[in-house]
């Protein structure tokens, strides 16, 4: 049997035969014989009932045209408020993504036209040392944020919804930093980071706790970076989780409290439940953003100790604008797309697996 | 009643009392960390370059030096600085707001053919990652396609690729569809045309969305360094976060501070006094997902 001679086909045209006006009915020309024989298969579908099947080009084009004669300043309309939006989108998104994509297969120079060829600066990319080390930077940046920054957004959500009073107060300065430049921001933390005389080795040595060189140090200047990155984020997140908070329906903590679970029982049967999908995306914004962060590190240690700072996006801007070599880097750019596409369906099937099993 | 989980005749008791106090604790010490780099951004800018590098923990100056901050107005010459960053994020955010609402408008109530799949190719930039086409944005810049105009060391190329927000155009076309199609049929009725619609019906109603948007995209664009930084190359034209990256080295540490301070006051106040609509602004981020 033909595929044409599926089922579905008369269904496309049923709507239309109802509406059709007798003249058009009687210049309707009738399928195949395969087709008809088919139909009269199908005696159980709705379709089986069907008259032959009528020509649509015969019948169709005058409709479209008044159709078109109404919608067309409508549409013409339309388009002229979307084109502002579709140029600029066309121009400085659209297109950039697709010649990324195309320039990471071909040897470009600054203003140059760009030769093909073909895996090559993959091919370099891999034997690049930068490539483990970078990535490797990234996996420990993704770690200490979680460690630093993940929770301390869950815990003062969860804290500043218990405030009875001044819940503006922690709200306004919690989210302060999130306005500072990281311009700015790190010319403030490279001098509170300073070994010499930098407030923070002050503020230890009050313990008694040896001076450090935090940003110098190969330790230290990651969990270092991620602090400044904290400072700077936690805010917004836990403005976010407060947001969610404030939908938990009072009445459940009240029947768990009359049930004896004692406050801790409360948070975490109630609360962090409540919260767990908005948690479950901000884990993967986190990541996200980690992978793809540049400033911080770039003004503050530029890539320092040795390498123990480089990230993904520094390699790609150092190679782009340093370097000039505009394919080499589009290289790494399109890897940095695959590694986010993989690690968001990688997170999506682990959470569906996840909440399938709760 | 408002409550969280604790219910507020627990609070009364003495436990409740203790682990009330806790958390006011530990919340006004993360707040003291927090606001930390402000205060010492502050005071470090008041002191003399000898006493700023001195020993132990002096966080007050002994004297406040309230030149260091005029000082410091005059040689990193802050007038032109905040002139250029207020015409940059200021031009911008206008530009980026009106591409947006006329786009989100259309999508909303004009019903383009193919709008869907328009909305999804809008959709589609906030899920790629921009440092990922940076470099070819960048080229872009340096020579428009076509017309073969460099955009570099001019505002327009910041202003333009700016107006690249699907974030916003998203906020804004959720919002228009819950305006009623009613008012918009009665004014089509009347004899309005599309542009009419827009000025007098749908922007006087979300007048609230478009503040939330507006600071939102204001301390966003204050903020932005790359793209300013590879774009901008003359020092007369330059934002103030690119600016001082380039000469705060040259100066002593205390008029580092001093203009550090003085450099997030304006996103810092903006912020402040619109608070409301900044915090809308900030949580509307994560539903969005």
């Amino acid at each position: 049997m033909s595929p044409a001679a599926s089922p579905r086909l008369p269904r496309n045209s049923k709507p239309s035969f109802w509406k059709a006006s007798d003249n058009q009915i009687s210049r309707c020309r009738v399928e195949s014989p395969t087709r008809q024989r088919f139909g009269g298969l199908t005696m159980n579908s709705p379709y089986s009932l069907n008259p032959p099947v009528i020509q649509p080009a015969a019948r169709h084009r005058p409709k479209i045209l008044t159709r078109l004669r109404v919608a067309l300043p409508k549409q013409l309309a339309a388009y002229l408020f979307l084109l502002p939006a579709l140029i600029v989108f066309a121009l400085f998104a659209w297109l950039p993504i697709l010649s990324s994509i195309q320039m990471s297969f071909q040897d470009v120079q600054l203003g140059g036209v760009g030769t093909w060829v073909g895996l090559h600066n993959f091919e370099l990319m891999l034997k690049d040392p930068a490539f483990e080390i970078a990535w490797q930077n990234s996996l420990g940046f993704a770690s200490w944020s979680l460690l630093l920054g993940y929770f301390v957004p869950v815990v003062i959500a969860i804290l500043v919804r218990e405030m009875r009073h001044g819940t503006g107060f922690f709200r306004v300065v919690y989210f302060l930093p999130t306005v500072v430049p990281a311009a700015v921001a790190v010319i403030i933390w490279r001098f509170m980071y300073d070994p010499d005389g930098g407030v923070l080795n002050e503020f230890l040595a009050q313990f008694g706790i040896a001076r450090q060189l935090w940003l110098q140090d190969v330790h230290l200047a990651k969990p270092a970076l991620v602090a400044v990155m904290t400072w700077s984020g936690f805010g917004t997140t836990a403005l976010i989780y407060l947001a969610s908070l404030q939908d938990v329906s009072q009445e459940l903590y009240e029947a768990a409290e009359l049930d004896g679970a004692t406050p801790f029982q409360r948070i975490l049967h109630i609360s962090l439940p409540h919260l767990y999908p908005v948690m479950s995306l901000m884990f993967v914004l986190q990541i996200i953003s980690v992978v793809q962060v540049f400033t911080e590190p770039f003004l503050l240690t530029n890539g320092g100790p040795g390498r123990e700072t480089l990230t993904p996006a520094m390699h790609i801007y150092n190679r782009a604008f340093i370097r000039m070599d505009m394919g080499y880097a589009s290289a790494w750019s399109v890897t940095m797309i695959l590694v986010l596409v993989v690690f968001s369906i990688i997170y999506r099937i682990v959470n569906a697996r996840l909440t399938n099993e709760n | 009643m408002d409550r969280g989980f604790f219910s507020n005749i627990e609070l009364r008791t003495p436990t409740g009392r203790v682990y009330y106090t806790v958390a006011v604790i530990f919340l006004l010490a993360v707040a003291l960390v927090t606001l930390f780099p402000f205060f010492f951004a502050f005071t470090s800018g008041l002191k003399d370059s000898t006493e700023i590098f001195q020993g132990g923990l002096n966080l007050l100056p002994r004297v406040a030096r309230w030149e260091n901050y005029q000082q410091a107005w005059e040689w990193f010459e802050m007038p032109r600085l905040f002139g250029n960053s207020f015409i940059i994020s200021g031009v911008g955010v206008i530009l980026r707001l009106a591409v947006s609402t006329a786009a989100a408008f259309s999508l909303s109530k004009l019903k383009p053919f193919g709008g869907k799949y328009i909305t999804l190719g809008f959709m589609l930039t906030l899920m790629i990652p921009s440092m990922a086409y940076f470099v070819p944005l960048y080229t872009t810049i340096a020579r428009l396609p076509i017309v073969n105009i460099s955009l570099l060391n001019s505002y327009w190329g910041l202003w333009l690729p700016y107006c690249v927000d699907a974030f916003s155009i998203f906020v804004l076309k959720t919002f228009f569809d819950r305006i009623p199609a009613d008012l918009i049929d009665s004014a089509r009725v009347d004899g309005a045309n599309a542009l009419q619609m827009l000025a007098h019906i749908i922007v006087p109603l979300s007048r609230s969305i478009f503040i939330v948007l507006f600071v939102l995209a204001f301390v966003g664009l204050w903020k932005d360094f790359l793209l300013p930084y590879l774009v901008l190359t003359d020092p007369y034209t330059q934002p103030i976060t690119v600016r001082l990256f380039y000469i705060a080295d040259d100066y002593s540490i205390n008029l580092q501070m001093a203009s550090s301070f003085m450099a997030l006051l304006p996103p810092l106040l903006i912020a402040i006094a619109l608070q409301r609509y900044m915090k809308i602004g900030l949580t509307l981020g994560g539903v969005k997902g």
